[in-house]
């Protein structure tokens, strides 16, 4: 009986480092330049694609395909906040909610016409590896990603609390207007918010890669669940997103275990459903940190 | 003057083009162009719907699918399973409607911005979910065809497409008569205050809440009877066509494609979209998944970046250069 709640529990983990890798992008462009990225699911299908194609045509394992999905991610974001959400960026919502929207379609349907429909997977030596811990079954490709994912986690912490820039990042999304008059210079700081934010996202592409397969929708499932861990960890705050993030992930696979396999989808909505109604303001409470 | 502040001038222009709408199904005998007429007389009619919410108030909801599909539930399960004719059917699915947005708002209404229209995205998901898990509730995932009577008016079902023209035609101007009494009355410029800042306009007494639940019971209601009408139009319903995202995303990006908050952006953006869409589907055969939406969010993103007032305010600008000569207002 406990064992397999615990198996539950751990398969929950494991899937909920990715999930924290998408939030936490999510929430580090909520925070700091102040707009959702309805997007941000389809850059961890740019990552997956990339590190699909890079193994396939080149035998790069996915996990070495991090090395050029980050970076590729990092200056698409710096160009995206460039040459398109600052022209939008003000009072208005309505700009700022379609310019995003707009661009989730664009790359999903361009994903659709030039990569098909079509389901691809990489498989890799470790694909169908497993650790038996006491009774407990853990996949070797899912604790990788988890304990990459974890690490990118604590990296993007220590550099958002120790480096100048980290810090601007933070007084940014504090207060924009004190920050602007302490010098920081706010373009800059939004350039690097979306490329850390898409660099995430396509670590997180290129980590479900060996698990995972890659088609044109499969951001949609990833930015679903990040969008409510995002309020459930309270609109700005990284910590809150990682923590929320990883409840989804046992909330979804305990939903699987005990209601039914396609029920992780209204695990999830019923977490987004009762937030709101009895914590709008999500679990970590008052402002954003 | 008349007695509803009409100038003769749009009296005469608003009959011609009545007229012209009339007269259309009796030129055009080609059933291929009825069916594009359809279709955009009916968005016309759900992006009308969605504007008077998202286009005045700016609740920029992406859930307009859950009404749709209420709607197109609700008279079909009363066709079906009670032998109640859709016309009636088509009222209940809008009071449905009506009544699934109060709790909708309630829990939607508690954030701003973005995480609205998230939240929005998730109820309408959520009642797609339920209407394909709960089998016992109306068929499951696998969906149900409409009985096929032949010609039977007072079932809404009709042996011409020119028929259904006519119906969807009722409703857009329902709809835009609707949005016109609003736009000129109180309530329209309390609504365009709650979008321009809704702190501001609490500030100076409008009660938000009770504007924004009563525009969205308002905007549902429409939504459900295109619903009714797309279902008995198409002789078929499933969770996935009566919720489809594409449903909210469409009604949205047409009014915003035409001009949101405006009387005849819907309209205008919706001519737009379906001729271009059409056009690539002769074109290129609807043979490559995705060409349509490619463009359409290409077009999307070319009017928020250059022209965020759409269509109608391209044209008021022309209107104003060529015809008035005054200087344009910004």
């Amino acid at each position: 009986m406990w064992e397999t709640v615990a198996q539950a529990v751990i398969n929950g983990l494991l899937i909920g480092g990715i999930y924290a890798l998408v939030s936490i992008g999510v929430t580090l462009i909520f925070g700091v330049v102040k707009i959702v990225n309805f997007a941000q699911g389809e850059f961890v299908m740019i990552g997956m694609y990339i590190s699909f194609f890079l193994a396939n045509q080149f035998g790069i394992d996915p996990l070495l395909s991090l090395f050029v999905s980050m970076p590729v991610l990092f200056v698409v974001g710096v160009l995206i906040q460039h040459f398109l959400i600052r022209r939008v960026l003000g009072p208005n919502d309505m700009p700022q909610i379609f310019l995003t929207f707009a661009l989730s379609l664009l790359l999903l349907n361009l994903a659709l016409m030039l990569f098909t429909a079509n389901y691809r997977t990489v498989h890799t030596s470790y694909s169908d590896e497993a650790l038996h811990v006491g009774g407990l079954y853990i996949p070797v490709a899912k604790l990788i990603a988890f304990v990459v994912a974890m690490a990118l986690s604590g990296a993007l912490w220590v550099f958002l609390h120790t480096t100048d820039l980290g810090k601007a990042m933070r007084a940014a999304a504090q207060n924009r207007d004190v920050a602007m008059l302490m010098g920081i210079n706010p373009d800059r700081v939004f350039c690097v918010a979306l490329g850390i934010a898409l660099a995430l996202a396509g670590a997180a592409g290129s980590l479900l890669m060996p698990f995972y397969s890659a088609y044109p929708f499969v951001g949609q499932v990833f930015v679903l669940m990040a969008f409510v861990a995002v309020v459930l960890g309270t609109l700005g705050n990284v910590i809150g997103a990682l923590v929320a993030s990883l409840m989804m992930g046992v909330a979804e696979s305990l939903g699987i275990q005990y209601v039914g396999a396609d029920s992780g989808l209204i695990v999830v909505f019923a977490m987004l459903l009762l937030t709101l109604a009895f914590k709008p303001s999500g679990l970590g409470g008052g402002r954003a940190r | 003057m008349t007695s509803l502040g009409l100038s003769t001038r749009t009296i005469v222009l608003l009959s011609v083009g009545i007229a012209i709408l009339i007269a259309l199904p009796l030129v055009v005998k080609s059933s291929f162009a009825i069916e594009i007429f359809i279709r955009i007389l009916l968005f016309s009619f759900i992006g009308t719907a969605w504007n008077l919410m998202g286009g005045y108030a700016k609740q920029l909801s992406l859930g307009h699918a859950a009404y749709f599909g209420l709607g197109a539930y609700t008279s079909t399960i009363l066709q079906i399973d009670f032998n109640i004719s859709p016309w009636i059917g088509m009222i209940a699915g809008g009071l449905v409607a009506v009544l699934a947005s109060l709790p909708i708002g309630w829990l939607c209404f508690r954030l701003r911005g973005p995480y609205f229209t998230i939240a929005t995205i998730a109820t309408a998901q959520a009642l797609m979910l339920i209407f394909l898990k709960f089998r016992d509730l109306a068929w499951g995932a696998e969906g149900t065809t409409i009985p096929n009577l032949g010609s039977a008016p007072l079932m809404m079902q009709f042996e011409t497409k020119a028929s259904y023209y006519y119906v969807v035609l009722g409703l857009l101007v329902l709809a835009l008569a609707i949005t016109w009494l609003i736009e000129r009355s109180w309530v329209g410029n309390y609504l365009v205050a709650i979008g321009e800042d809704e702190d501001a306009a609490e500030a100076i007494g409008v009660d938000a809440p009770r504007m924004k639940r009563d525009i969205y019971m308002i905007s549902a209601f429409l939504t459900a009877l295109a619903g009714t009408f797309y279902t008995q139009y198409i002789y078929f319903i499933d969770p996935a066509t009566a919720f489809s995202f594409s449903i909210s995303i469409e009604a949205a990006l047409v009014s915003i494609v035409g001009g949101i908050g405006t009387l005849w952006g819907p309209v205008i953006g919706t001519i737009l979209l379906e001729t271009t869409s059409t056009l690539l589907q002769s074109w290129l055969g609807s043979s490559i998944g995705g060409v349509q939406l490619t463009v359409y969010s290409l077009i999307l993103m070319a009017v928020i970046l250059w022209r965020p007032t759409g269509l109608m305010g391209m044209i008021d600008e022309a209107r104003h250069r060529f015809v008035s000569r005054k200087p344009v207002q910004a």
